[in-house]
């Protein structure tokens, strides 16, 4: 029987394919392994990452020119998706070194929690290379079902089942929106391949249905990266869940939704930007309000950061708002686009800096983690201290870290697209952030006396912390480098 | 000058450590990285007068032109000057103030580091570089203030004034890319050069609002004034340096340096002037009042900053030369007084004026010092507070807009500063002895060496005023952005001018002669303070406190139904508007083909949906739900599509039997939530199924381009032999798909088997506590 596609076209997703099998391997293997040996699971785990990470230059080279489309459109390889794979695999291998130790203690079996997060990787993956509305989805689906489990990975623990029943509720409804706007989208313009989307937009007229799909999918959307007024579930699930869980949703899915978010409504509704735009301005000035102001009064630090990624999510749609400034006439630039992925390399490094010291703090699965375990720490751990201090001035956007250089230019991409008032926002709302930030701070060096949380020295967890804060500083010093990748690796 | 900055930096890191080992030998050593400083740019001072400027350069973001780049003229180097030569003395002054005190390292440190921000500051030449450092030194300067971090209080003005100063940083920050933006250019220099376009542009006001905002936050420009008085809970040295000399001058400094910009229209000249104008003299009519000689100090800061501000908002060449001289003379008189009132307050143990007399037989040099700074701040000649007074009010005199409302300002705020500098350098001093807390003994050299030089160094500059005219022209050019020569002389002879300067001496002696009754009067007054900006700021932190907890509270209750109303809300409204039209017009061309059985068909439909939510029991309220399905199902008969009947039918007949199975296990159905609840719930669900409607019925309007139902209806018979297209599609077009969901179905069968089996496994372990 002839395949519809050429056998070739399996080399593109070669990293994909090799790390569902690992995936699935893991997960018999778990079926036998003793629960003392579990460790070597999660090493097994770091390797399959490592060997997917080593199979992207090599897909990259089979594939030939880039970008190279595969399975009759569905599949896309380019910069932009090597860049978004490269970073959900250094975010599930930061999630698993939190987790070592986190999952050897705790009374769950970790063989299917290291297999769910190879899956989830795998649908991340997969998301970040789709051009068809249905393989995304189908990706997106994947990944979403792999974090409910995730999320309730406890399951003795009311908070964690807790945070993955609202999630799944919630969750659920944002996929069937989404769903009902693709539907609607393929029902106005008769194909659902992007690419086919976006030439359908640039001739079609403007329908109704059309525009009500195209709002439909970006509710689905600002569902999927925590954009008020659809943030509501991302308080409760941070703050529920395991916080190796916590930091990996905090980052790792934003990120590959920020993927297909900047995919879908460029490639694909771009020509439509117009009728969009707004719905997404409204939505960045909301999220930018309510993350940073939410956050002000929390006193579980998951929550407090919570809110935070909220703000965050926030900045990065000016970014989108922003893609296409600075081009010339027919020779779009991207400028958006690419500040977009400083600032999410930048996020992902900060992000997980700060929750990696949580995790640290953690005396077991569920400790408080009120902002006041930190209280002290100066005294107890002077270089965790020093590292919170400079992940948190990246949080806020102070200089010289990555956090800096990234908000500055999505502000300077916004600007340039001509949305001043919500850079405005940005940087008023920054300057809130500085005072729920400045309190972790206050505790760390100002606040005498000891939290009550026992602090744990894991070499796992410094190792991918002092790499998170080599990375803030480093491209916030020397941001140049980065910011030639990120250029390098914009959608075509 | 980038290696001097990064390596200032690289020791104040090491400086604790450094404390540590050689314990007091610690701070001369460090006071002579600033005095090496000082020397090397003071070796600049001949090249810079005569015009020349140094640069240096480190790219950074090069995309947008954003990149470390140093510049050397007359303008930073007064600065660079200032900051190296008063860190320079405070350092070694603080060794000795903190002696004893077990985070004195840390002290030395921070004020070192922040020695190296100020410094990049004043040198830098590029707005982000500028803004970097800018908010360097606010961090830091919540550090130094928040020092003492013990008291409550402490904290409390250091949180205020990092509140203050780095929220008006942020600011900035939006006006210098609003600034770029215009301008086309982040570098200073090539942004004077296009000023024309800058103050061409719509962007200018904005621009120009942002970095007033900043400016104005950092040097405690009314209406952000109080955080300056506020921030004397720091350490002696901490106020000598930043609150003097260095940190709340940077607004100033920055405004000359953006005035080739920025200044010259009327936008600037009357927002920058009146607001100068007004903080000078709130500064000194709050000065006079005071009984705390930090505070004294604190609020006659404040007015002299607004002398400063005034005058880079004349912007003629003579108020920026004026300019100059002010921030050198007040650099060396006030860092001299701010020194002295720490001397007598470690000395003595209080710093209330009231009570404080007769010093000058203990501390004999101390007082020296003090009467030595304290008549340049009067403006006695011959020392150089004489020679800027001159110059302010000459400048005053001949500012354009409105020399009448500026003299009198400017005289009449120099009367009361007459009265505070007495209050403050001589009264102390002289009189009586007063009770002190403690016996006063003179300080150690290392403590009065500083106030000693600083208020030489205003006789020194007053009687050789007319050698630093060419070095001060220059700065005065570099904010003017056009050459300017000065020649700077104590004696202008007999004129308006200095006829001024005799009454103002003559009423503030009066002034300083009755300070026990203006004490008295402003102690009566003092209730009214809590009127002032400082409430406002209390209220405005208490607001938004209270804004968090209100939009926590809404839009994040924890709870899944509020959660689901927002989503669904959000929704509705982003889709509803869009539909409205569609709908009203779409509406009477769907009605009209409505046959009578569908009619009934679809009302059975809304009554089963009804029924389930009036439904007293669960089991009631399945079963209700099961009509709805049913009455789908038949409606889909209706049309003629019998397979999709019968599948709804089977669906429908199996999820009835399903929630029956899960029901049983459920408790019965509780209290049913409040009444306005289900009112806001009914609403709710009411705009959903309107919305919903809405689109079936665009849907309908719309022509569908399908390229698949006509694909399957051709090919069916053709390719695979069948007339039922449905079965055709589901066993050989996606043939494939469905065998894999087969196999998922028996996967999961054998899934729900062995969940079965382990459920009945552990109820056989029972008691013994097997995990299910």
């Amino acid at each position: 029987m002839a395949l519809p596609f050429p056998l070739s076209d399996l080399l593109v997703i070669l990293p994909e394919l090799i790390l569902s099998e690992l995936a699935l391997g893991i997960l018999l293997w778990a079926a036998v392994v003793k629960r003392e040996r579990e460790r070597a699971l999660a090493w097994a785990s770091l390797a399959s990452l490592a060997i997917a990470a080593a199979l992207l230059p090599v897909a990259a080279s089979f594939a030939g020119e880039l970008p190279r489309s595969a399975f009759g459109g569905m599949i896309a390889l380019d910069g932009f998706s090597l860049f978004f794979k490269a970073l959900t695999l250094l975010a599930a291998a930061v999630t698993i070194l939190f987790s070592l130790r986190f999952v050897g203690t705790s009374p769950y079996p970790g063989g299917e929690y290291y297999a769910l997060l190879l899956l989830t990787t795998v649908g991340m993956m997969f998301m970040a290379s789709g051009t068809h509305l249905v393989s995304i989805y189908v990706a997106l689906e994947l990944m979403a079902l792999s974090q409910y489990v995730l999320a309730g990975y406890f399951k003795q623990e009311t908070k964690s089942v807790e945070a993955a029943a609202k999630y799944f509720v919630l969750g659920a409804f944002s996929s069937g929106v989404l769903l009902y706007g693709l539907s609607l989208v393929y029902g106005a313009t008769g194909t659902l391949s992007l690419g086919g989307v976006s030439a359908a937009l640039e001739a079609a007229p403007r329908s109704t249905l059309l525009m009500v799909g195209v709002v439909l999918v970006a509710c689905g959307m600002l569902f999927k990266v925590a954009s008020a007024p659809f943030h509501v579930w991302a308080p409760d699930v941070y703050e529920g869940a395991p916080t190796p869980v916590s930091a990996f949703f905090a980052v790792g899915p934003k990120l590959a939704a920020y993927a297909i978010f900047a995919r879908i409504f460029f490639d694909g509704f771009g020509p439509r930007s117009d009728d969009w735009a707004p719905v997404l301005a409204a939505s960045a000035a909301l999220t930018m309000v309510v993350g940073n102001v939410g956050a002000l009064m929390q006193t579980n630090v998951k929550r407090l950061l919570g809110y935070s990624s909220i703000g965050h999510a926030g900045y990065a749609l000016l970014g989108l708002l922003a893609y296409r400034a600075g081009g010339a006439a027919g020779q779009p630039e991207a400028f958006g686009l690419w500040a977009i992925l400083f600032y999410l390399t930048a996020y992902l490094l900060m992000t997980f800096g700060a929750f990696g010291l949580v995790v640290l703090l953690e005396a077991k699965g569920y400790a408080t983690e009120s902002v006041d375990d930190f209280n002290g720490l100066w005294k107890r751990n002077p270089l965790a201290a020093g590292a919170m201090v400079v992940f948190l001035l990246s949080l806020a956007g102070i200089p010289p870290t990555a956090g800096f250089v990234g908000k500055y230019l999505l502000f300077s991409a916004a600007l340039k697209a001509g949305w001043p008032a919500l850079v405005v926002l940005g940087v008023l709302m920054s300057a809130v952030s500085l005072f729920y930030y400045f309190r972790i701070v206050r505790a760390m060096y100002l606040v005498d006396g000891e939290g009550e949380v026992r602090w744990r020295e894991e070499p796992a967890v410094a190792v991918a912390v002092g790499l998170c804060f080599a990375g803030t500083l480093a491209f916030g010093v020397l941001p140049q480098p980065l910011i030639a990748l990120a250029k390098s690796c914009l959608l075509p | 000058m980038i290696v001097a900055v990064l390596s200032t930096f690289a020791v104040a890191a090491l400086a604790p450590l450094l404390e540590k080992r050689l314990g007091r030998r610690a701070a001369p050593l460090l006071a002579l990285v600033p005095a090496g400083l000082f020397v090397s740019l003071a070796r600049h001072v001949p090249e810079v007068s005569a015009g020349g400027a140094r640069t240096d350069a480190l790219g950074w973001i090069a995309e947008l032109g954003v990149s470390l780049s140093f510049r050397l003229d007359g303008l930073s180097l007064l600065m660079a000057l200032v900051v190296t030569g008063v860190g320079a003395v405070v350092l070694l002054y603080a060794g000795s103030y903190m002696e004893g005190h077990p985070r004195r390292g840390n002290l030395l440190g921070y004020l070192l580091a922040f020695l190296a921000a100020m410094l990049g500051l004043v040198l830098s030449d590029n707005l982000v570089g500028l803004f970097v450092f800018w908010e360097a030194t606010s961090l830091l300067s919540y550090v130094l203030i928040g020092f003492e971090r013990e008291k409550a209080e402490v904290r409390a003005s250091a949180l205020q004034a990092l509140l203050v100063t780095g929220g008006g940083g942020l600011a900035l920050l939006a006006g210098f890319v609003l600034l770029g933006q215009a301008g086309g250019s982040l570098e200073i220099g090539a942004l004077a050069a296009n000023a024309e376009a800058v103050k061409a542009s719509p962007l200018y006001l904005p621009a120009l609002l942002l970095v007033l905002l900043g400016a104005f936050t950092k040097s405690a420009q009314v209406p952000f004034h109080f955080w300056l008085p506020d921030a004397m809970a720091a350490p002696a040295p901490v106020s000598t340096f930043l609150h003097s000399a260095t940190m709340v001058k940077a607004g100033v400094f920055l405004l000359a340096r953006l005035h080739p910009t920025l200044g010259g229209t009327p936008e600037w000249t009357g927002i920058v002037t009146t607001v100068g104008a007004a903080t000078m003299l709130t500064g000194a009519l709050l000065a006079v009042g005071q009984r705390d000689l930090k505070r004294l100090l604190a609020y006659s800061t404040v007015s002299a900053l607004g002398s400063l501000v005034m005058l880079v908002g004349v912007g003629t060449p003579a108020a920026l030369a004026a300019a100059m001289v002010l921030l050198l003379a007040h650099a060396l008189y006030k860092g001299a007084l701010f020194l002295v009132a720490g001397i007598v307050d470690h000395e003595t143990g209080t710093r209330d004026v009231a009570s404080l007399g007769g010093l000058f037989r203990a501390l004999p040099v101390t007082a020296v010092a003090a009467a030595a700074a304290a008549f340049s701040m009067a403006g006695l000649p011959p020392l150089l507070g004489f020679v800027s007074k001159e110059l302010l009010y000459d400048a005053a005199l001949r500012a354009s807009p409105a020399p009448l409302l500026l003299v009198p300002v400017a005289v009449g705020s120099n009367m009361l500063l007459v009265a505070v500098a007495l209050s403050v350098g001589w009264g102390p001093f002289t009189g009586r002895a007063g009770e002190t807390p403690k016996a006063p003994h003179e300080a150690p050299a290392a403590m009065w060496a500083g106030p000693l030089l600083l208020g030489l160094g205003s006789l020194a500059a007053g009687l050789f005023s007319g050698a630093i005219s060419p070095f001060v022209s220059s700065a005065a050019a570099a904010a003017l952005g056009a050459p300017h020569a000065l020649t700077l002389e104590l004696w202008h002879g007999f004129n308006l001018v200095l006829a001024k300067s005799l009454a103002t001496l003559v009423v503030g002696v009066a002034l300083f002669a009755a300070r026990g009754r203006i004490r008295s009067l402003a102690g009566s007054l003092a209730p009214l303070a809590a009127f002032g900006p400082g409430r406002l700021y209390r209220a405005g932190l208490a607001g938004l406190v209270r804004l968090a907890k209100g939009t926590a509270a809404l839009l994040s209750s924890g709870s899944l139904r509020q959660d689901l109303r927002i989503v669904l809300a959000a929704t509705v409204a982003l889709a509803a508007p869009l539909l409205l039209t569609r709908a009203v017009l779409g509406a009477p061309d769907a009605l009209r083909s409505v046959r009578p059985l569908e009619a009934v068909l679809a009302l059975l439909v809304v009554a089963g949906a009804v029924a389930t939510l009036l439904a007293g029991s669960r089991l009631a309220a399945v079963v209700a739900l099961g009509v709805t399905g049913f009455g789908v199902a038949l409606l889909f008969l209706v049309f003629g599509a019998p397979d999709l009947a019968m599948t709804q039918f089977a669906v429908e007949t199996l999820s009835v039997l399903l929630f029956v199975a899960v029901l049983r296990r459920l408790p019965r159905l509780q209290s049913r939530s409040a009444p306005r609840a289900r009112v806001v719930d009914a609403l709710l669900a009411g705009a959903v199924g309107a919305v919903m409607t809405g689109l079936v019925l665009a849907v309908h309007a719309e022509p569908l381009r399908s390229s698949l139902a006509p694909f399957f209806r051709e090919s069916s018979l053709a390719l695979a032999k069948g007339r039922n297209v449905v079965n055709v599609i589901l066993v050989d077009f996606r043939g494939l798909d469905t065998l894999g969901e087969i196999t998922v179905l028996g996967v999961a069968a054998l899934g729900v088997w062995s969940l079965v089996r382990l459920r009945i496994a552990s109820r056989g372990a029972g008691a013994n506590g097997g995990r299910s």
